[in-house]
């Protein structure tokens, strides 16, 4: 009777030790960058990096189907790289950025250079615009419907691979 | 005399005592968020450009009056569970609430039968 209960017991802890393995094992992405998804993107407002007068509230409700925010910075590296991805969206859709932490005379100079892929673009001099849209870094790109709604979420530079994705979900 | 320096002091220190209250709230709060972007780290500890901005947002929903659980939901609406150090009792996080309660079951149950046995020996 002892034995079979020691058995039973022992049993019971591996059993115990095997579920909380597997589970831990399945949960591989715990710090999941995709919160956001599919909730609607808080309210934000804009201020241009060029103009401080000129100022843009997202969301934007019911006006165009998809429209797509691209936090980046003159002095972000992946965001050079990622840069001709940007100037080759942004005939298919709206493109509102998000120029994290960066001077105006360097963020200028870096679109002078590469080319302006924005319909928008505000500054946010303290990083508390990113913090509102649950942004790690930059940089960060996200897709909004007409409702508001988060469809899409990258983190880091955009790639081919990822702009073929865009573009089906945009078509 | 007397009594205007010991309203003096009065005033003084509960105003002391203020500022420190919600000083203390604010690295309690620190504390126990986890800073997403360095290894184990809490926003306390953290001097990553992470940490600092997002100390800045609660410092100032602090001085906007919003309550712990209020800061707590902003940043779990955004960043997920993974950003506090202390998991909610959910579905999802049953099992960890309760296997160290299965533990200390099994322990107390398993010293019970040693003492018992011994004292019958």
């Amino acid at each position: 009777m002892k034995k079979k209960f020691r058995i039973f017991l022992l049993a019971f802890v591996i059993l115990i030790f095997f579920i909380i393995f597997y589970y831990s094992l399945k949960a591989s992405n715990k710090n999941n960058p995709n919160t956001m998804l599919n909730k609607s993107l808080p309210v934000i407002e804009l201020t241009s990096f060029v103009n401080t007068n000129l100022k843009q509230v997202l969301p934007i409700i019911n006006k165009d189907k998809y429209y797509l925010i691209n936090i980046w910075s003159s002095w972000c590296v992946p965001c050079r790289e990622e840069h001709q991805i940007l100037m080759k969206l942004k005939d298919k859709i709206k493109i509102y950025g998000i120029n994290y932490k960066d001077k105006k005379s360097n963020a200028t100079s870096f679109l002078n250079e590469l080319g302006n892929p924005f319909y928008f673009s505000g500054s946010d001099k303290d990083g508390s615009v990113a913090i509102e849209i649950g942004a790690y870094g930059i940089p960060e790109t996200y897709i909004v419907n007409s409702q508001g709604l988060i469809v899409f979420k990258h983190v880091g530079p955009l790639d081919k691979k990822i702009y073929i994705r865009i573009n089906e979900i945009i078509k | 005399m007397r009594s205007v320096f010991l309203i003096t002091l009065f005033i003084f220190s509960t105003l002391t005592q203020l500022a420190l209250s919600s000083g203390e709230r604010e690295i309690n709060i620190y504390k126990s968020i986890r800073c997403l972007v360095c290894q184990g780290q809490s926003l306390n500890d953290s001097n990553s450009d992470f940490a600092i901005d997002l100390k800045k947002v609660i410092k100032k929903k602090i001085t906007n009056k919003k309550t712990d659980q209020e800061i707590y939901k902003y940043l779990t609406e955004r960043y997920g569970d993974w950003i506090l150090f202390d998991p909610p009792l959910k579905k999802t996080t049953i099992f960890l609430w309760i296997i160290p309660l299965i533990f200390i079951f099994l322990g107390g149950f398993f010293v019970y039968k040693r003492t018992k046995i011994s004292l019958n020996n």
